[in-house]
């Protein structure tokens, strides 16, 4: 073993509780940049992966049965350019019957595929089976528990087919509303065909698919590019969000990191001299140095990337769950190779500056600049100190800081950004409570009352009987009749969703960001995300198509909702397109008093062909957010109070000499506690200042940035989330850190041996 | 062991194991007040040792502790530290002054720790400095004071609070001979005044200068003990 090896394993074994320092703080700051980076991956490419996994079609192309025969498409799949080819598939347009039944009425189409593989589009069939005969359906959705109740239902169409869905499916490439096998395609008559195709380049993906289908003329051709910029609009609100606290982790855990390391090469310097001393040349002193801080460094960074690993996985489910995302997500090997390099390389670089300067010093000079902290700073303050009426072991306490500037502003800093982290996920846990109260209509609405499919037991009454009936349950306070209903948008290609609203729609808890909300007929609400998409603004008409029926209507407001595929309409807009139509569910709020349940008991037994739910509180993406703001809050909290305990455990033992003295004078162990922990308060108190307005300034950045990756206009509410006692509390949550990281090694200077601290002289 | 009324320190058969080194082994001796009274010996003979036990620095293994009449071996660390603000001031070989606070403020500091306001724990602080002749370097900081003028502070920092027993651990040992004799003068001043004082020493010069019985130490045991001619 070389004798920089063996020093350096020795100098890790003397100082066991700064290398276990060391490690902790190497650890924690690696998990969170494991699972920093585990996000900020997962947020920034969540359609590519999934696009990947499913091996996603670069272009979905429809040809016309009648003039493009399968024999011909089948051969595209070897022309030059194509990786990958599936189909030809028969695809047919069908209209889903308005019979209030599992899937909303309107278009849907239906393709007829064999199986959920293949080359192209391997579909997620996450809950049922594939079709296997006649009559089976399997729909598209996305991966959500909720959508499961649809496995058994029956689809009923205006062309007169019945089918049972007998699985759900997700395609990333959006190929298909709907799949049943082949034969049933057969006898449908399909009037479409559809080929999914892969391109070896997908740059230039209009030459590519014009190449491929050359002298075909398809009738449609779908781009994965438009797919992917939908799907993304959900997962990028996150980025924002993820970006800042991936930011800040990263810097909180540079800075404990620099601030540890180069606390014990400052505190081994006298190790140093006496290693020169022996002939240890400069570079095997360096050496010696950089193995000391590296091995516990490493160790830590080793568990830390395990830990991130274990730790991000569940994670990034929790958060991506609802977004429809969640497909093949997990931390990339790059964010763990970035870890294991990254973390150790700062572990090296934090050593390398003290170490250098240690490198410079003659032997003599080292020793004797390992005899403690250089004197005459901060001399001035502590003069000013010990004049003042503060208790002497305060005052002396609020000094020290000033005796090691650079390590107190690295401290300092530490909290700063522990502090900014908890106000900033103070501020997101707020807005998006807020947020999901909003979408969850909390206080607004208490029960929804869906009408029974006709899988289950339909209701006797009508639709205004229904109404009246649940209007005169005992604690009713107010009813909104809610139809859904897909509808064309004249001029646009796309179908979008209209929700046609009767009875106490104004009492639904709709936040109007600008405008008026809907009051009679003719008028229409729209999210923001809706009137960005088709470039509407508020006071603009437009006109909605269903079947053959139209109607113009304005828009009079615009709503906070992150759809951009929905507009909220009066119930007379919908009598003007069809005045057959009835609600397919009822939004019940009650009298404060009112007992959700006893309504529910109420309503089966007047009409058992209801089906009334207790409104879910619960906004998933607001739980997600949360989530993981709290993670990091609490896992950079804890690297900041370790990063005030290594410079307390720093500190004390620098001023072992000076404690002993003080306690040898009559300083009291309660005395020295108050004397350490008030020198780290004072740092926390700053910290706390100055981190709080650093907190709420990320804040405003962060949800402006997530509310316009949205596609939401921020009101005030989302905003204006602060309050005097709230921010008090949060400059308080600066002291707690310095004060939690401080106290132990301030109890333990307070039992200091004081004979034994006067020989080491 | 030599007995008298008027105790200001008593040990009772003290003894003190580090370990398996015993420093101090069945020790009992008594210091009248206003006694000066210098511990001798080689290095490793227990004398550091005694001197921290009488401070309450240190507990003994075995024995008992009193000074001005308070039983050491019951008190905890507050009781100690209390002790030490009441009726101990301590001499170190290397002054151990705060190099943050100013010669004015290292003396100040010892009056401050019981509640004695700023303005006065300075005023009484400045007036010590001028009586041990440093009143001009009140303003100066550790680092830019002589060897001689850092332990003129930490006299004046042990006599701040007026301690029953000064307790001196070989406070010429890291000085220059002019100013070993400075301090010498000084340490005989407070004793000529009434001051109890324990020294400890290899000092021969310094201990039949400033003291009037000198016990000698050897192993952790007294081994011999005699009166100095010319001192009460």
């Amino acid at each position: 073993m070389s004798a920089v090896w063996s020093v350096a394993l020795a100098a890790v074994r003397r100082r066991r509780l700064q290398s276990a320092i060391l490690a902790l703080v190497v650890l924690c700051s690696t998990v969170a940049i494991v699972v920093a980076l585990g996000l900020l991956e997962a947020s920034s490419w969540p359609f590519d992966r999934t696009f990947a996994e499913q091996r996603g079609a670069h272009v979905v192309a429809t040809f016309d049965r009648a003039t493009v025969p399968d024999a011909l498409l089948t051969r595209t799949a070897g022309r030059p350019g194509v990786e990958a080819a599936a189909g030809p598939f028969g695809q047919k347009a069908l209209t889903v019957a308005d019979t209030r039944q599992s899937l909303p009425p309107g278009p849907l189409t239906v393709v007829g595929r064999p199986g959920p593989g293949g080359p192209v589009d391997r579909v997620d069939l996450w809950t049922g089976r594939w079709a296997a005969r006649p009559g089976e359906i399997v729909v598209n959705r996305p991966v959500e528990p909720l959508f499961s109740d649809l496995v058994g239902a029956t689809v009923r169409t205006r062309e007169g087919m019945t089918f049972t869905i007998v699985g759900l499916a997700s395609s990333v490439s959006r190929t298909a509303e709907a799949w049943v096998t082949p034969a049933q395609m057969r006898t449908m008559n399909p009037t479409a065909t559809q080929m999914l195709y892969r391109f070896t380049e997908a740059g230039d993906l209009r030459a590519a698919t014009a190449s491929v289908t050359a002298g075909l003329s398809p009738s449609g051709v779908q781009s994965y590019l438009t797919v992917k910029q939908d799907v993304s609009r959900t997962a990028s609100a996150y980025l924002p969000f993820l970006v800042g606290f991936g930011l800040l982790g990263l810097l909180v855990a540079v800075l404990i990191v620099a601030n540890v390391v180069g606390g014990a090469v400052v505190a081994g310097q006298r190790h140093i001299g006496v290693l020169k001393s022996l002939g240890f040349t400069p570079d095997q002193v360096m050496a010696v140095y950089l193995v000391m801080v590296l091995l516990p460094g490493s160790a830590g960074c080793l568990v830390g990337t395990g830990l991130g690993a274990l730790i991000s996985q569940p994670l990034l489910h929790r958060v991506f769950a609802g977004t429809g995302a969640a497909i093949g997500l997990g931390v990339g090997w790059w964010a763990y190779l970035t870890a294991l390099v990254g973390v150790p390389a700062v572990v090296v670089l934090a050593a390398l500056v003290p170490a250098s300067r240690a490198h410079r010093l003659s032997a003599a000079e080292s020793i004797r600049a390992g005899g403690g902290r250089r004197s005459g700073r901060g001399q001035a303050i502590q003069h000013l100190l010990s004049g003042t009426p503060l208790p002497r072991s305060v005052s002396l306490g609020l000094g020290l800081p000033f005796a090691r500037p650079g390590r107190s502003a690295l401290t300092l800093a530490a909290i700063v950004l522990g502090v900014a982290a908890t106000t900033l996920a103070t501020g997101l846990f707020r807005t998006m409570t807020a947020y999901g109260d909003t979408a969850q209509r909390v206080g607004h609405v208490h029960s929804v009352v869906h009408v029974g499919r006709p899988d289950q037991i339909r209701p006797k009454l009508g639709d205004a009987a229904i109404e009246a009936l649940l209007r005169a349950q005992p604690g009713v306070r107010h009813v909104t009749a809610d139809a859904w209903i897909d509808v064309r948008l004249l001029g646009h290609t796309s179908r979008i969703k209209a929700q046609f609203l009767r009875g106490d729609a104004a009492t639904r808890g709709d936040v109007v960001v600008a405008g008026r909300y809907i009051s009679g007929p003719g008028e229409v609400a729209a999210p923001s995300a809706f009137l960005r998409r088709f470039g509407l603004r508020v006071g603009d008409r437009l006109t909605l198509a269903l079947g053959d029926a139209r109607t113009q209507a304005t828009i009079v407001g615009e709503v906070m909702d992150a759809a951009n595929d929905l507009v909220i309409a009066s119930w007379p807009t919908l009598t003007a397109l069809d005045p057959g139509r009835s609600a397919t569910q009822y939004e019940v709020r009650l009298a404060p008093d009112a007992d959700v349940e006893t309504f529910h008991a109420a309503v089966k037994a007047a009409e058992p062909g209801l089906y009334p739910r207790t409104k879910s509180q619960v906004d998933q993406n607001s739980v997600a957010v949360i989530g993981a703001a709290s993670f990091f809050t609490l896992i950079l909290g804890v690297v900041a109070s370790l990063g005030v305990f290594n410079t307390v455990v720093l500190n004390t033992r620098e001023r072992r000499r000076d404690l002993a003295m003080l306690k040898s004078i009559g300083m009291t162990p309660r005395q020295v506690t108050l004397m350490t922990v008030t020198s780290m308060a004072a740092l926390g108190v700053l910290g706390g200042l100055v981190g709080v307005p650093v907190g709420i300034a990320s804040h405003r950045v962060v949800v402006l940035a997530m509310m316009e990756a949205a596609g939401l206009s921020a009101p005030a509410i989302l905003l204006d989330v602060w309050h005097v006692a709230a921010l008090a509390a949060l400059v308080v949550a600066g002291v707690a850190i310095a004060v939690l990281g401080a106290f132990l090694p301030a109890r333990s200077a307070a039992a200091l041996t004081i004979a034994e601290a006067l020989r080491t002289e | 062991m030599t007995t008298g009324t008027a105790a200001a320190v008593r040990l009772d058969h003290v003894r003190r194991q580090y370990g398996e080194t015993v420093a101090l082994d069945g020790v009992s001796l008594e210091i009248r007040a206003g006694e000066a009274v210098a511990v001798m010996g080689p290095s490793g003979s227990g004398k550091s040792t005694l001197l921290n036990l009488i401070a309450g620095l240190d507990r003994p293994s075995a024995g008992r502790v009193t000074v001005q009449g308070d039983d050491l071996t019951g008190l905890d660390e507050t009781g100690l530290a209390l002790f030490r603000r009441r009726h101990i001031g301590m001499i170190f070989q290397f002054f151990n002054l705060l190099d943050d606070l100013s010669a004015l403020d290292n003396v100040a500091l010892a009056a401050q720790l019981t509640g004695t306001p700023a303005a006065q724990a300075r005023r009484r602080a400045l007036d010590l400095l001028d009586e041990l002749g440093i009143g001009d370097r009140a303003r100066t900081y550790p680092a830019v004071l002589s060897g001689g003028e850092r332990q003129r502070v930490a006299v004046a920092r042990a006599l701040m609070n007026r301690p029953a027993v000064l307790l001196a651990d070989e406070p010429t040992g890291a000085l220059d001979s002019h100013s070993g004799e400075q301090v010498m003068d000084l340490l005989l001043d407070l004793h000529q005044i009434g001051q109890t004082l324990l020294l400890v020493t290899h000092d021969v010069r310094l201990a039949e200068r400033c003291a009037g019985r000198v016990i000698e130490l050897a192993d952790g045991r007294v081994t011999a003990e005699r009166t100095l001619e010319g001192h009460p």
